[in-house]
């Protein structure tokens, strides 16, 4: 599904990226760990497009999209998420939501101009969307209070849901149950594996172990820029460079 | 007070309220930080101005400019907001589409000294440092101007541009697509993430602001009838800055308030110190004018650090049917 | 030809101004991460200084040192009393564009009603002409060119062996961990606003110096050649302002000499415009233009 080949990436003398080639299959959750500063961050900002590679290339569904800034990328379904909260901190949560989603008529110049009962009933529409998220994840509650005063794992929470309202066909997720409240943590892992059941294709960064064992169907292992491993996690634990360079229990 | 006192008030307001709303939607709505908005508002009333005048030849050839093609209201004021968009294209591109943001600022703040010091010195193009003058006022050839029922007149089509710069402003901001606006002014990186193309995004605002200026500088010069580059320092883009800052960003009641309380009132102070003898002459000259430019300089400085959201901050969005 | 030749050696006096004042600015800049927009001010308000200390009888290069101990104590207060406390608050970086802005605006018209209108200059006897080759320039002219040299030396051996100028390149490469290394970045950064705001004040009354007559509005005009020969360097680099200053220095006045004078400030911007548009980072590229943290 997400095909990267010899990527590098490098950056004022550092090679944060060097030569790291990976296939993400299609309908799975893939986990990428390491130590860090292995990269993996950088690497994920690259699929994305929010960095541009110093070489190698990229394809999407076949699609090569290398020279595809981020957003055309997001358009095609290529959604991630990000390390640091990247909400949209003067937006109310349900705004958060509202925003990601496509197909809004309102969305555009024109359709802007046209006024209000152009776009009001894709808008409900949308609101609807989006509030049955909110309940789902349990933050129905705040959907009025502004993005920018929430706690860390709830920006975290909001962050997922915005990807999750792109309709995204592979998410690229940095971190995301961190700071996040173990019982919301469960329900986003259903989520995530019901997604997987509709075919979406998942690739997280993830440092606890426990939850990648738990969620990935497979798991590629960077240290310093290079993948030294992949595969399940069983097979990973029976390699011993792996299990020095990263593996602890 | 006499029609000619409220006339230029309400005439100098409603120009004042127009390029607040348009400044509004570059910076405070979409985070543009145009600090070469005047240039905007200058082109469109240099291209009402050519538009309506006689050739240069006419008066005895006193002053020297392009166009003068006689052209009659509401023609002149249509290429003014024409210019101020196509003045946003080659502007744009070249400095919203590579560079961080306060390196924009920068170069737009450059762009607006430079613009100035071109046209001063290009003689023959826009009239030079004298500017040019004997503009024709809008329809006055069938109503006199300067006279009450002109005033009148004048106050009226201001409105109605107040009204749809309003109404254009305000659809705008007030839908999803100002949503998307918002969101790129939050957190660029982020809103490319959920596929929000922000060149795209700022390209057409800074367009759609520019129209909106060059609209306010052809109705600027269509009532005060001169124009030159004394009148476009950029610290007049300055402050209009001030006006959204004191206001209320991201709004446009916050814009209508700002330039109710700053460019309006500055004018007002300006006028009130001039009309009394002895204020006139306070001091050495000039010294009541720089202390209002100090006085600008510390309302920013203020409302930035003790109210940044301004008098009106941006309201919170609430949907119907939400939780209780 | 010689008109060329003569510009040329105009060239030589201006990129010396230009680069004291460049290097100041983009130091500040590098290590601070702002962009002082009130420097034109500061200069010119120290032009000012050196001025009423020479109509006082004071020579002008007596005035000079004056300007920059001025030019030193105004921009450290003025970062102390207003930069530093918006830092603090988080403003972002587009805010203390605007903070700096105001602050300028602010200069300029509490120096108006002081200094009035009307251009002055310095009162001194600038020595004949001597000859150099086939480029000749006033005695004046010549020690601008010895202070600029002398001042970007002194400025190498400050960042390249002492401890101070370790410690400036350390904060300005990444001030969080030159802090946790111990660095006090505070104290680091106050020295930074008083040796950058020295060159500042030494800038502005060797500009006024070689401009023969000066009045307010000069300050604003000066800074865009100062953004130009700064960004074209690299922004926060002192060895790309330099550069910078060498490359707009000549070209404003080779331009002079081929069209017009008062287009000066058009090239200077128009570099400013092409560097932006092919290279933002500039020359020496490293943190510039197209950092993503906006």
């Amino acid at each position: 599904m997400l095909v990267a080949t010899e990527i590098h990436r490098h950056f004022e003398g550092l090679h944060a990226v060097d030569g790291v080639s990976i296939e993400v299959p299609a309908g799975q959750i893939t986990g990428l760990i390491g130590p860090n500063g292995a990269g993996k961050s950088t690497f994920l900002a690259v699929l994305a497009g929010t960095l541009p590679a110093t070489s190698g290339s990229i394809t999407f569904d076949g699609r090569g999209i290398t020279r595809l800034p981020a957003y055309a990328r997001a358009r095609l379904g290529l959604v991630r998420t990000f390390q640091l909260p990247s909400e949209f901190a003067q937006l109310t949560v349900l705004e958060n939501l509202l925003v990601a989603a496509p197909n809004n008529r309102g969305d555009s110049l024109f359709g802007a101009l046209r006024g209000k009962g152009y776009w009001i009933k894709d808008e409900r529409r949308l609101v609807e969307q989006a509030r049955a998220l909110l309940k789902r994840f349990g933050m129905s509650a705040k959907e009025s209070d502004y993005a920018g005063t929430m706690s860390g794992g709830q920006k975290r929470l909001i962050e997922i849901m915005r990807a999750l309202m792109l309709g995204p066909r592979v998410l690229l997720l940095d971190e995301p149950m961190s700071g996040v409240h173990p019982k919301i943590i469960e329900e986003i892992q259903r989520y995530l594996q019901d997604l997987r059941k509709e075919g979406l294709t998942i690739l997280m960064v993830e440092h606890e172990l426990h939850m990648v064992e738990r969620l990935c169907d497979s798991v590629v292992v960077m240290a310093q820029g290079k993948v030294i491993g992949s595969g399940t996690m069983a097979s990973l634990r029976r390699q011993p460079e792996i299990v020095d360079a990263y593996l602890v229990g | 007070m006499n029609t000619f006192y409220a006339a230029n008030l309400l005439i100098y307001a409603g120009i004042d309220i127009i390029a607040c709303l348009a400044l509004n939607l570059q910076f405070g709505v979409s985070g543009i930080v145009n600090f070469s908005f005047i240039v905007f508002q200058s082109v469109g009333a240099y291209t009402a101005a050519v538009l309506s005048m006689p050739p240069d030849t006419a008066n005895f050839g006193f002053q020297h400019y392009i166009g003068g093609y006689e052209l009659p209201f509401p023609i002149p004021w249509i290429g003014a907001v024409v210019a101020g968009g196509l003045l946003a294209v080659p502007v744009g591109l070249v400095v919203l589409r590579k560079l961080r943001s306060d390196y924009q600022a920068i170069a737009l703040l450059v762009l607006s000294v430079i613009a100035n010091t071109v046209i001063t010195n290009a003689d023959k193009f826009l009239g030079g440092a004298g500017g040019i003058s004997l503009v024709p006022s809008p329809v006055g050839d069938r109503i006199t101007p300067r006279t009450e029922p002109y005033e009148y007149f004048y106050i009226g089509i201001t409105a109605v541009c107040v009204a749809v710069a309003f109404l254009v402003v305000n659809r705008v901001v007030n839908s999803p697509y100002g949503r998307s606006l918002r969101a790129m002014r939050e957190r660029e990186i982020a809103a490319a993430a959920i596929g929000k193309n922000p060149v795209q995004l700022k390209m057409t605002i800074f367009i759609v602001g520019g129209m909106i200026a060059g609209l306010s500088g052809a109705i600027l010069v269509g009532y005060i009838n001169v124009w030159g580059p004394t009148v476009w320092l950029y610290p007049e883009t300055i402050i209009l800055f001030a006006a959204i800052i004191v206001g209320g960003r991201g709004n446009n009641i916050g814009a209508i308030l700002g330039a109710l309380l700053v460019p309006v009132g500055f004018e007002e102070v300006t006028r009130l110190i001039n009309s009394n003898g002895t204020l006139a002459n306070f001091g050495p000259p000039g010294l009541l004018s720089a202390l209002q430019w100090v006085a600008i300089g510390l309302l920013i400085l203020g409302f930035l650090w003790f109210r940044p959201q301004g008098v009106r901050p941006e309201p919170r969005r609430v949907f119907e049917g939400g939780p209780e | 030809m010689n008109l060329f030749i003569a510009a040329f050696g105009f060239g030589l006096v201006s990129m010396s101004v230009i680069a004291i004042a460049a290097v100041g600015f983009t130091m500040q800049f590098g290590i601070t991460n702002m962009i002082n927009l009130a420097y034109g001010g500061v200069m010119i308000s120290s032009a000012y200084v050196a001025y009423y200390l020479n109509k006082a009888g004071v020579s002008v290069w007596i005035g000079m040192a004056a300007g920059a101990l001025f030019g030193s104590v105004f921009s450290f207060l003025l970062n102390r009393f207003i930069y530093a406390p918006f830092m603090r608050k988080g403003t972002a970086h587009l805010g203390m564009v605007i903070v700096s802005l105001a602050v300028s605006l602010m200069i300029a018209n509490l120096l108006l009603p002081i200094v009035g209108y009307y251009p002055v200059s310095y009162q001194e006897d600038t020595g004949g002409l001597i000859h150099l080759g086939p480029i000749a320039l006033t005695r004046d002219q010549f020690i601008v060119i010895g202070v600029a040299i002398v001042l970007m030396l002194a400025i190498h051996a400050l960042l390249t062996y002492t401890r101070l100028g370790k410690a400036m390149r350390a904060t300005a490469a990444n001030p969080t961990l030159a802090r946790n290394c111990g660095i006090p970045t505070n104290r680091v950064i106050d020295a930074v606003w008083l040796i950058t705001g020295a060159l500042c004040g030494m800038a502005g009354v060797v500009a006024a110096l070689n401009a023969g007559t000066f009045v307010i509005d000069n300050g604003a005009a000066f800074l865009i050649t100062i953004l130009a020969a700064a960004v074209l360097g690299g922004a926060g680099q002192p060895y790309g302002a330099m550069i910078g200053a060498v490359i707009i220095g000549l070209m404003t006045e080779l331009s002079a000499a081929a069209w017009s004078p008062q287009y000066k400030e058009v090239v200077a911007f128009g570099v400013l415009v092409l560097v932006m548009v092919l290279r933002p980072q500039g020359l020496l590229a490293k943190r510039g233009a197209l950092a993503a943290a906006g």
